[in-house]
């Protein structure tokens, strides 16, 4: 056992085990809480035997499902964090999918990335023209962006895609002119394919690693990839840079940053014109995934992009295990119904365990409840086979709900989110 | 600044207005050589309107073949985004005199006994919508026997199915789409009851979301060809694509619905997973009820049922994928008219 050094300015030691699981940096503790899942995950697996929990097929979808949910929403971040409230991502996706299926039909899948972007960036100008130019109130102008990008998308469509020969109609474009390259870990998850082989030996921790590990590796799309490289370049770009600095403090008080020198005005029009390329970036995930354009593709995903961002706090990493989150019950709950079931059991265990805990704090009454309601928990997944459509459906909604309403008591905006700045006024 | 908030959503809202019925009129084709002048079909779309290149461009084409015929005139509207406005676009086309006007969707079924009573001189007939609730006598339900295409779907699935395993892949578990998913159990069961079939929907009753969600169409059939499926029917309307996509990328095959999907998925990388389609002949149906009224002898309050017999509903073979089973399927399409085979409507 070595001993724990405590640096003057850190907080005491509390015991080496103590240090060891929650010292560190936000890294390792995160790092912890994935290991924990992982041995959870593949407790309850073993014992419900349901492999979808955490088989390569669910994490792939899950995948699927949440990066254009954590673009949607990395998006937000960056308009936020601007203090500028964007319901408009909804919107600015939309016209992402209509850019991508425009360029992309005519000129492949490199086009309909820089296309879709382009598009739902030009939904960002107009939100910050109508927020900063004009004052307009940011809800105002969300929703405004919201009807009008539907109307556009749908306008456009009817001028370029009926009588095309290309193909496409009213409510769909030609299909794109060439796929996104899609692409595997060699070896482990493909050809010889290392992780496959594991994965199907359902040893408990190891198969289910392997599970996790070859979802995520195998036939990944550049998008996709892309996708998760900007939460932390995000992070890196908000939180360790000048230009980050600045824009925060747009959104946090920008008086006192105009009274510093901060452009405030051209910050905002940035950071709300980045987040409109970012959603519009989210649509065109959409787009590669379908081949085409359609109407509605969107389908409410801008939306929850924004429930993410506020149940990551405002933060890349929050909003990345937001949308992650919502994946994951997703893909579950459209691979199998009855994998959604093996989720009581894991609610019961994880419930126990804050039972135990409160009872070594000598929190009765918490400990109580949290007993009673692992115990329901544990009653349902021994008494139910399948759950009924409606509510297997809308098992993503309510993880969501849930974790938000237990762990995030804590959540704080960006102080002058939502507020109309003006120069010389405050 | 207020002035400029109220601009930005007039300007919006007028947008989207003029983006979702403004295409009314477009299709009078073939009325130039006079005929009945007094013939106005009007038509109102389900949501996607006209050019979705499946449901409502069929119905149109019944229109027009009909117009073709005995000359006359028509007027189509399409729904807005959240399809609100259908008691609207039913009430407008009679307003303006169209007799008869066609529903196009069951999702009309919901209004249109409301407004059949309002104009009881005019005639409407209405697309997957049973009527005999209802009773009106202006009223017509236009419905298919889609569990008998499906029954042919499934056999062609399971002559084909290397694997034994195959799957289906609703948009919305509604019991119109559960008529395709009992129907092509069915057909699968007849042929072999080894083969296995996994059906799966993508949203439950009442989101409707299922049928226009390509990404959730492909994550659905790619579970199925994960699990080893090798042939997957769907019956999940735009989000049909997402179902290609995953069989072109698992190397299965799918079978398209509605329209002959081969000659509309516009891609051939798609089109060679397209192995046939469940046609729904709502073009004839149409046709036939525009016949009908021209003749004079339509029967108000009572439901015209398109099925094999009548070639409503059937396979399309573009493509040649199933020329060498047409034998076996033309047997049990037979065997289906001739009443011998009793096909479910329910799973």
């Amino acid at each position: 056992m070595s001993t724990v050094v405590t640096s003057p300015g850190t907080r005491p030691s509390r015991g080496p085990i103590t240090d060891l699981l929650t010292g560190g940096g936000p890294v390792r503790r995160a790092l912890w809480l994935a290991m924990a899942a992982l041995v959870l995950f593949s407790v309850v697996r073993a014992i419900s035997g349901e492999e979808a929990l955490t088989s390569s097929s669910t994490m792939s979808a899950a995948l699927l499902l949440a990066v254009p949910i954590g673009l949607a929403a990395l998006g937000g971040l960056f308009s936020e964090r601007a203090g500028v409230v964007n319901i408009g991502l909804e919107g600015m996706m939309i016209l992402g999918t209509w850019g991508a299926g425009f360029a992309g039909y005519q000129w492949g899948w490199g086009a309909a990335l820089i296309g879709g972007v382009l598009f739902g960036a030009l939904g960002g100008l107009l939100h910050a023209v109508a927020t900063v130019t004009f004052g307009v109130d940011h809800v105002v102008s969300g929703v405004a962006i919201n009807i009008l990008a539907a109307g556009i998308a749908r306008f456009l469509s009817e001028l370029f895609y009926t009588d095309n020969e290309a193909g496409g109609g009213v409510t769909q474009s030609p299909a794109l002119s060439s796929d996104p390259p899609a692409l595997s870990l060699p070896v482990l998850s493909s050809g010889p394919d290392l992780l496959g082989d594991l994965e199907g030996k359902h040893w408990f921790l190891v198969s289910d690693l392997a599970g996790v590990l070859r979802g995520v590796s195998s036939g990944v799309g550049v998008l996709t990839i892309l996708a998760v490289l900007l939460i932390p370049a995000s992070y890196l770009l908000l939180w360790r840079t000048a230009f980050g600095l600045r824009l925060r403090s747009c959104g946090e008080n920008p008086a006192a940053a105009d009274s510093l020198g901060v452009p405030v005005y051209r910050m905002k029009y940035i950071a709300v014109i980045i987040s409109g390329g970012l959603a519009g970036m989210g649509g065109v995930f959409l787009v590669f995934i379908a081949g085409i354009y359609r109407e509605n593709q969107t389908n409410g995903r801008g939306f929850i992009g924004l429930a993410a961002l506020i149940f990551g706090n405002w933060r890349p990493g929050g909003l990345a295990a937001g949308a992650g989150l919502f994946g994951f019950s997703d893909a579950l709950q459209l691979r199998s119904r009855t994998a959604v079931v093996a989720l009581l059991l894991l609610v019961a265990v994880l419930l126990a365990g804050v039972a135990i805990w409160q009872a070594v704090r000598r929190r009765l009454v918490q400990a109580i409840l949290a007993g009673a309601f692992a115990a329901a928990a544990l009653t349902g997944f021994i008494m139910i086979d399948e759950l009924p459509p409606g509510i297997v459906s809308f098992t993503p909604h309510l993880t969501t709900l849930l974790v938000l309403s237990l762990a995030s008591q804590r959540l704080r905006m960006p102080q002058a989110d939502g507020l109309v700045y003006r120069r010389g006024e405050h | 600044m207020t002035k400029a908030a109220a601009l930005l959503l007039a300007g919006s809202l007028a947008l989207a207005a003029c983006a979702s019925d403004e295409d009314g009129g477009d299709a009078a084709t073939g009325s130039a050589g006079g005929g009945s002048e007094d013939l106005k079909v009007g038509v109102a779309y389900d949501t996607g309107g006209r050019g979705d290149r499946s449901f409502n461009d069929s119905a149109i084409a019944g229109v027009e073949a009909a117009i073709e015929e005995h000359g006359g005139d028509v007027r189509d509207l399409s729904p807005n985004a959240d399809a609100s406005n259908r008691v609207e676009l039913l009430t407008q086309l009679a307003d303006e005199g169209y007799n008869p006007i066609i529903a196009v969707g069951f999702a009309y079924g919901d209004v249109i006994g409301d407004v059949v009573e309002q104009y009881p001189d005019t005639t409407f007939a209405i697309v997957d919508s049973s009527v005999e609730e209802i009773g009106a006598d202006n009223l017509v339900g236009l419905l298919f026997a889609e569990e008998q295409g499906s029954f042919l779907a499934g056999v062609a699935a399971a002559l084909k199915s290397e694997t034994k395993s195959v799957g289906f892949v609703g948009g919305v578990e509604t019991p119109l789409i559960e008529k395709f998913q009992a129907g092509f159990e069915a057909g699968v069961e007849a042929v072999d009851p080894t083969v296995t079939v996994t059906s799966q929907y993508i949203s439950p009753a009442g989101d409707f979301s299922g049928f226009n969600d390509p990404a959730k169409g492909q994550i659905v059939a790619q579970g199925m060809f994960d699990g080893g499926a090798d042939i997957v029917y769907h019956a999940a309307g735009g989000s049909g694509l997402g179902v290609f996509q995953a069989a072109a990328a698992s190397n299965g095959r799918a079978i398209g619905v509605d329209s002959d999907q081969y000659n509309t998925v516009d891609d051939p990388a798609l089109q060679a997973v397209i192995m046939t389609s469940m046609l729904k002949r709502v073009d004839n149906a149409v046709q036939a009820f525009i016949d009908s009224f021209v003749e004079g002898n339509v029967e108000g309050g009572s439901d015209v049922v398109s099925n094999l017999e009548t070639e409503g509903v059937g396979l399309a073979t573009t493509g040649g994928f199933i020329d060498d089973i047409e034998a076996d399927i033309d047997e049990y399409r037979q065997q289906i008219i001739d009443g011998e085979i009793e096909v479910p409507t329910t799973p």
